[in-house]
């Protein structure tokens, strides 16, 4: 019964709910206006790391509607071009989605190198179309240091869900309620 | 053993895959239509910073309370080094006052004497700011007043000192504030005494460098720099800081504001400069209905002047 409780609608629904209000919770803590001079790096895009996490461990848990409107939210917030980030996202994260099932009897360094690819697609896809689009971009050095600050906070926010909600990667022949390989 | 699954939920996965493109094109829709008719988008941008960040109020404060006595608490450490370096700049301050107190009674009696009027029309709203932009690519500060204060787009906006920025944005209970130091601020100033123009051009940086300087070698590190109201979107005059000059030889700009801490910031309303159109008409004494003819002819004579 235990590894059914991972699957059950109500826990999918509750980790969607969490996932969510994580998501404004990071957006908040980003808005808070403590720093109001130009920093010379950038640190991690948490939601970005924070999707692609869920995207790897428990696809089931970030389906691609709420990681929309996760991002489309801090598209708007945060003085993106609204939708640029959020649909790279999701494209990503859906093609993490299908790569998570060969990943799960693998070391956890392929699942980060996965990751940090997936990171490096959705920056290197930004800048791309912003430059196509002509629209002006941030600083390049600037974009780097959040590229590599984000792939290597993976590890971090992968042992947070764990610690925080037992997010396990999912056993080989583990079944959900119907009794479903999943 | 992906292949017995595969054929298991063959009726799910097709499913998926549709919510997922779909999802995928709004989005990129969304983009394209922000590209095309930015200003409806970014109306709509207004509106929900509007809905979103006021609501939260309750939260950010407490966090943002606790964030700051913290920091304050680790001031604490090096607490006797700043009591001398206050002293030392209290000595400064209490010649300087001595000077300013004189120079504001001068100032005074001059002002009688000339029957000088300054402008009254250069009146500010102050607003708190309650959030900054979020990401380390943009620079700008949400302020807490907005459409149903009267803040208008394009109002400048100053902290105690110096200029901080500019009004981007107007939602009706917020206003967003883009700060000089973002890559897309462009400020017409007059660099003193030398009196040359230039633009201040945004960089990212905490000094943000002067551009399209005409003679470089007449403008010195110390000059005073104050917008000079170009383009009628600033009113002139308004302090920005003083000139630097960075290892590599440019000229940049120490910003007078204290972007460290911006928490109060007043936004100037700013009616629009007015402008001399024509050129003046000859002047002439008031004549009777019955020489009508008369005054045609000297208003033609005028227009050719």
């Amino acid at each position: 019964m235990a590894e059914h409780a991972a699957t059950s609608p109500a826990r999918i629904w509750s980790m969607r709910a969490v996932y969510l209000g994580i998501s404004v919770g990071i957006l908040l803590l980003e808005l808070l206006p403590l720093q109001t001079q130009p920093r010379s790096f950038a640190g991690p895009d948490m939601i970005l790391l924070l999707t692609f996490c869920f995207a790897l461990r428990r696809p089931e848990y970030a389906p691609p509607a709420v990681v929309a409107i996760a991002m489309v939210l801090a598209d708007l917030l945060l003085q993106r071009p609204p939708g640029l980030m959020a649909g790279l996202t999701v494209v990503v994260s859906e093609m993490l989605r299908g790569r998570s099932e060969g990943l799960r009897t693998l070391p956890f360094t392929v699942e980060w190198l996965t990751a940090a690819l997936g990171i490096f697609a959705v920056m290197i896809g930004y800048r791309f179309v912003l430059a196509l689009f002509v629209i002006p971009q941030a600083p390049m050095l600037l974009a780097l240091s959040q590229l590599v600050a984000t792939a290597l906070a993976y590890p971090l926010m992968v042992l947070g869900c764990v610690a925080l909600f037992a997010m396990r990667r999912v056993a080989p022949g583990e079944v959900d309620t119907l009794g479903h390989r999943i | 053993m992906a292949k017995d699954r595969r054929q298991e939920e063959d009726y799910l996965t097709p499913l998926r895959r549709l919510l997922a493109s779909v999802v995928i094109l709004a989005l990129f829709g969304l983009f394209l239509v922000w590209r095309i008719d930015s200003p409806r988008v970014e109306r709509f941008r207004a509106q929900v910073v509007d809905q979103v960040v006021p609501s939260f109020d309750w939260a950010m404060a407490p966090v943002n309370g606790m964030l700051n006595i913290l920091r304050d608490f680790q001031s604490y450490t090096r607490i006797h080094q700043q009591n001398q370096e206050l002293r030392r700049e209290l000595q400064q301050m209490k010649a300087w006052k001595e000077a300013a107190l004189q120079l504001e009674q001068e100032n005074a009696r001059l002002l009688d004497l000339n029957k000088v009027r300054l402008d009254p029309r250069l009146t500010h709203v102050t607003g708190v700011v309650m959030a900054d932009s979020g990401s380390p690519f943009r620079q700008s500060v949400l302020l807490n007043v907005g459409a149903r204060d009267g803040i208008v787009d394009g109002w400048a906006t100053m902290d105690g000192i110096g200029l901080v920025g500019r009004i981007s944005g107007v939602g009706d209970k917020t206003a967003r504030v883009l700060l000089l130091t973002d890559t897309s601020s462009r400020l017409p100033v007059i660099i003193q005494p030398s009196g040359q123009q230039a633009l201040i051009e945004g960089d990212n940086s905490a000094a943000p460098p002067v551009d399209f300087l005409e003679a470089p070698e007449l403008v010195r590190p110390g000059d005073r720099v104050v917008s000079s109201g170009d383009g009628g979107v600033f009113p002139a005059g308004l302090l920005v800081g003083r000139i630097a000059q960075d290892p590599g030889g440019r000229l940049r700009v120490r910003l007078a504001a204290d972007f460290e801490r911006l928490e109060y910031l007043r936004v100037l309303r700013h009616l629009g400069t007015e402008e001399i159109q024509d050129p003046g008409s000859l002047i002439e004494p008031e004549l009777d209905p019955e020489a009508e003819t008369g005054v045609n002819l000297s208003n033609a004579g005028a227009g050719d002047g």
